[in-house]
């Protein structure tokens, strides 16, 4: 067992400086922050960010671009302004990506997913052009990658995860085709991943982790089980979440953030707990990390800002109470408007 | 510097060789990075090998990246052909510049179903890409695939469990031939990327889960790794009092120990830590050599589990008296303490699973079936739990006090004397803020 020991030591010597003394892991928000909302900076922001393609940035990127799409187009709606993007060309671009499996890929040329096939879907049900792919491949598509014990694959390669059992079910609710799986048994998978503190991780075992907690209410939601979650125990875990700057993280320790105060704020908008966490330091916080120049959010005040903490500081303002933005459902992360078309209203706790 | 498009397509492909002979040229590179250098030196390649580091000039990623990256698209859209050995490259080269692209993971997986990659070579890669990228989600998915992969080769018919007994057995003693010493590597290995993936980034969430996953597929319920691992990760959450994911996953080996030491005390087969890969050591089955390393064979072993506990509620009030105001601590507190009340309430057969705890994965305490129960209990009455089994937990401490020296089993009396003691020291305003939400903790979760 020598290695062992050499192995524990070379791990302490490097751990020897990691702590960093008592101050709590928080940012300060700066009497200069911006403290009011920017919206058309904001769709300025979001209207020219596609049109940058050659960008080394760009390409770096383009594993995730259906889920990018989903993200502004989403926001676009929210502020009320879809018709500025380019509606026939983001058609065709997720027709190009459509396998004859039936899933589909963040971008051409790569391999389909189910993370990218509810972006896809997302994005066509904002625009009520659904019957642009092959809806029936797709639903056999979600249904080939549930497995014996009621989880979802994430695509044909096997990995599972709670993530993808929420993008399974929200596809096929969207697509109003959730009897295709067995959705008594994809219950009880997700909630066998359940924690002692309420919390769910990402398989059985796991760590609570706000995004994951996201998934797992938004699923159990859609499904209509969410008498099975301990309410008050995890409102309490989330409402924990919440730093002195009013932003919130995503488990204890880590660094507020726009996208994690989505999370937590969508899991207790969810379970009827949202009226738990202070609303208006959460909102002050939110709009300090709105960059007054380029417009856009950043993950936190003074960051560079990117389409993905854009849409979720826009969404949580939406859940706030903001009127100056559309109603967002916290389970889809769409316009309430979109899903009031489409006869869809997933349960909430009150 | 080049510019045409031809000339960048002559220095780019020279630049992937160079990375290919880099590797070449020595087999142990152990880390990756970026070396700032906007400008290209004359007549110098951008790849630099120093000791075991392999560094990329930053001025040749904006050329390097783009090429590799359409250059797989095309091939995948099978609108250009590529020999194996150029996609080995290509998606090397891609994979430590970008290694989220699924994609590209993906054609490896092929790569390796074709037998033109094998398993160790392939999570090589992935190990370096951790090095400049420890949270890399698809990084860490693609390796959970390639270990399944390996573990089907070395155990290939899983319904042959004779074979697989006899495997793992060789496995668990760590001097078997063959397959079993090349899992073992594998398990060691692996166990050591998530510790190093730990220490590069805090909280690594992907980091910690996969060596969760690792226990779950690859131990074999093997009380052994369970009990080294619990030892090796004790300096380092004591070094990292923040790392919430870090002691996450010490509770999930006490839950995983109480699971499986309370099957090996009771002498039953019931499920293993992870069903699916059901062999586990014989020896530990029939309650022999297993229950011995764990200290289990006779009674007068019979308080493992409660001396488990003890220990890292000593361990979590020392690090929360060093260390004041660190969340983790007080997490960490409630999870051990939720664990421990609830294992004594099930081992007196009162105990009711609290609807916020369903899990069916056989990692918790829940006794699995009536007349484990039973025996459970019986047991606990020979030892020294007895007193907290039929009096609660406020009796078991007062006797444990007058018993001397030995300092009690935790209880809810203990706690609440721990944050008295806590709230009275001059501390943090967090400190207090943290020992106040255990108290309300206490009394709503565990006092109800
Ligand atoms: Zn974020």
């Amino acid at each position: 067992m020598v290695s062992d020991q050499q192995n524990l030591l070379f791990t302490y010597y490097r751990s020897l400086n990691c702590y960093k003394g008592t101050q709590i892991k928080d940012v300060v928000i700066k009497p200069d922050a911006p403290n009011s909302l920017i919206l058309d900076k904001h769709a300025d922001y979001i209207a020219a960010y596609g049109s940058k393609k050659d960008d080394y940035e760009y390409t770096l990127s383009e594993y995730l671009r259906m889920s990018g799409i989903y993200w502004g187009l989403t926001v676009m709606d929210l502020m009320g302004q879809l018709d500025r993007m380019n509606q026939e060309e983001i058609i065709d671009f997720i027709k190009s990506c459509q396998h004859d499996c039936g899933g589909i890929s963040a971008s051409t040329g790569h391999d389909p997913h189910l993370l990218y096939t509810l972006s896809a879907v997302q994005i066509l049900t904002l625009y009520d052009r659904v019957k642009a792919i092959d809806v029936d491949k797709v639903v056999d598509y979600v249904r080939g990658l549930q497995q014996e014990d009621g989880s979802f694959a994430g695509d044909k390669w096997g990995e599972i995860d709670t993530r993808f059992s929420f993008c399974a079910v929200a596809t096929l609710a969207l697509l109003g085709r959730l009897d295709a799986v067995d959705v008594g048994k994809a219950v009880e998978f997700v909630l066998s991943c359940m924690n002692f503190d309420g919390g769910f991780g990402c398989r059985p075992g796991s760590e609570s982790h706000a995004g994951q907690i996201y998934c797992c209410t938004g699923f159990l939601s859609i499904t209509g089980q969410l008498h099975q979650v301990n309410a008050d125990l995890l409102g309490w875990w989330l409402c924990e979440r919440q730093l002195p700057s009013g932003g919130l993280n995503g488990r204890p320790e880590k660094l507020p953030d726009v996208c994690y105060s989505w999370w937590v704020l969508a899991a207790l908008k969810i379970i009827g707990r949202i009226h738990w966490i202070d609303k208006a330091k959460l909102r002050a916080f939110i709009l300090a990390c709105q960059d007054e120049e380029t417009g856009g959010f950043a993950d936190r005040p003074g960051d560079m800002v990117d389409p993905f903490h854009t849409l979720f500081g826009v969404a949580g303002l939406s859940l706030l109470g903001d009127e100056q933005i559309k109603p967002v459902n916290p389970v889809f992360c769409m316009p309430e408007d979109v899903l009031q078309r489409i006869g869809l209203h997933p349960d909430l706790l009150t | 510097m080049a510019e045409s498009e031809e000339e960048v397509d002559v220095l780019v492909q020279r630049v992937v060789k160079d990375i290919t002979n880099a590797f070449k040229r020595n087999p142990n590179i152990d880390e990756i990075g970026l070396i700032q250098c906007p400008e290209a030196r004359y007549n110098r390649s951008p790849i630099v090998l120093v000791e075991n580091k392999l560094g990329v000039e930053s001025w040749c990623v904006k050329f390097l990246l783009p090429y590799v990256h359409n250059k797989l698209l095309l091939y995948r859209q099978r609108k250009q052909w590529q020999d194996r050995e150029v996609l080995v490259d290509i998606t090397c080269t891609l994979l430590l510049l970008n290694p989220d692209f699924t994609t590209a993971w993906n054609v490896r997986k092929e790569l390796l179903q074709h037998g033109v990659l094998n398993p160790e070579k392939d999570l090589y890669l992935g190990k370096l890409a951790l090095t400049k990228y420890p949270k890399s989600p698809e990084t860490w998915i693609h390796r959970r695939w390639v270990l399944q992969r390996l573990h089907r080769e070395c155990c290939p018919s899983p319904s042959d469990q004779k074979e697989q007994r006899g495997q793992a057995e060789a496995w668990a003693n760590g001097n078997g031939p063959g397959h079993g010493e090349r899992l073992q590597r594998a398990l060691h290995e692996e166990l050591r990327v998530c510790a190093d993936a730990a220490s590069r980034y805090p909280s690594n969430y992907n980091a910690w889960s996969h060596r969760i996953w690792v226990l779950q597929h690859m131990s074999q319920g093997s009380v052994k790794v369970l009990h080294d691992e619990l030892s090796s990760t004790r300096l380092w959450v004591s070094m990292h009092v923040s790392d919430h994911s870090g002691f996450h996953y010490r509770q999930f080996l006490l839950k995983a120990l109480l699971g499986e030491l309370g099957q090996a005390h009771n002498g039953s087969q019931t499920e293993s830590l992870h069903p699916p890969l059901d062999p586990r050591p014989a020896a530990q089955s029939n309650g022999e050599a297993g229950a011995c390393e764990a200290g289990l064979t006779d009674d007068p072993h019979a308080d493992t589990i409660p001396q488990l506990f003890r220990e890292e509620m000593e361990l979590c009030t020392d690090l929360i008296e060093s260390y004041p105001g660190h969340e983790t601590l007080w997490c960490h507190r409630r999870h051990v303490f939720y664990l421990w009340d609830r294992w004594q309430k099930l081992s007196q057969g009162t105990g009711s699973l609290s609807p916020a705890v369903t899990d069916s994965n056989a990692l918790l305490s829940e006794v699995r079936d009536p007349c484990d129960e039973l025996q459970a209990s019986r047991a606990m009455d020979i030892d020294c739990v007895q007193d907290g089994s039929k009096h609660g937990g406020y009796t078991q401490d007062t006797k444990r006090l007058k018993r001397g020296p030995v300092s009690p089993w935790p209880g809810l009396l203990s706690e609440h004397a721990f944050i008295s003691q806590v709230l009275g020291t001059r501390s943090t305003p967090e400190q207090g803020r943290f020992a106040r939400a255990y108290r309300k903790w206490l009394d709503s979760v565990i006092g109800q």
